[in-house]
């Protein structure tokens, strides 16, 4: 049970910098489109 | 466009509304996506941009200049044009908060249709502060 709590806390530490920052949305206004 | 948008870095999925001319598109997960090869590709696909707005979430900096900047990636980072808003971010600065902002990347200049200046960097308008973490 200890083992699978601390590789959780190791997958998280591993993933929580990536999902820190990033571009989430982009919104575009074009012209000229038929 | 939507095909030549969707096969851009980093997007997974493009919407294009042909009644008002917008076009959404969501990152994938890593969020690796970069907004001035969006600009070209749409511009490629024979439209002209009119406006670029993005929902970021990032870590706010300050350059050499001092001046703000958000930081989307390790090696990507918007200039962040100053403003009311901005104003409120000066506080944040640091390595600890994250902010989710959404703001203007681009704006075409008035007048006559033009490329996309891509030699320019693209400048963060902060239009609206959505969470401070």
């Amino acid at each position: 049970m200890n083992k699978r709590v601390t590789l959780l806390l190791l997958l998280g530490c591993v993933i929580a910098p990536v999902s820190q920052a990033q571009i989430k949305h982009v919104e575009m206004r074009v012209e000229g489109m038929t | 466009m939507k095909q030549h948008l969707g096969r851009q870095s980093g997007v997974q999925n493009v919407e294009v509304s042909l009644i008002d001319g917008k076009v959404e598109i969501t990152p994938k997960e890593d969020g690796q996506i970069d907004p001035v090869q969006l600009l070209k590709a749409t511009y490629d696909s024979g439209v002209s941009v009119a406006e670029m707005d993005v929902t970021a979430r990032g870590k706010i900096v300050k350059d050499s200049s001092g001046n703000l900047a958000l930081q989307v990636e390790p090696n990507r980072s918007f200039a962040i044009v100053a403003n009311e808003l901005s104003k409120g971010l000066d506080s944040l600065v640091g390595p600890q908060t994250i902010a989710t902002v959404r703001g203007q990347l681009y704006k075409k200049p008035p007048g006559k249709k033009q490329k996309v200046d891509t030699s320019v960097p693209l400048k963060l308008l902060i239009l609206e502060v959505e969470k401070r973490e």
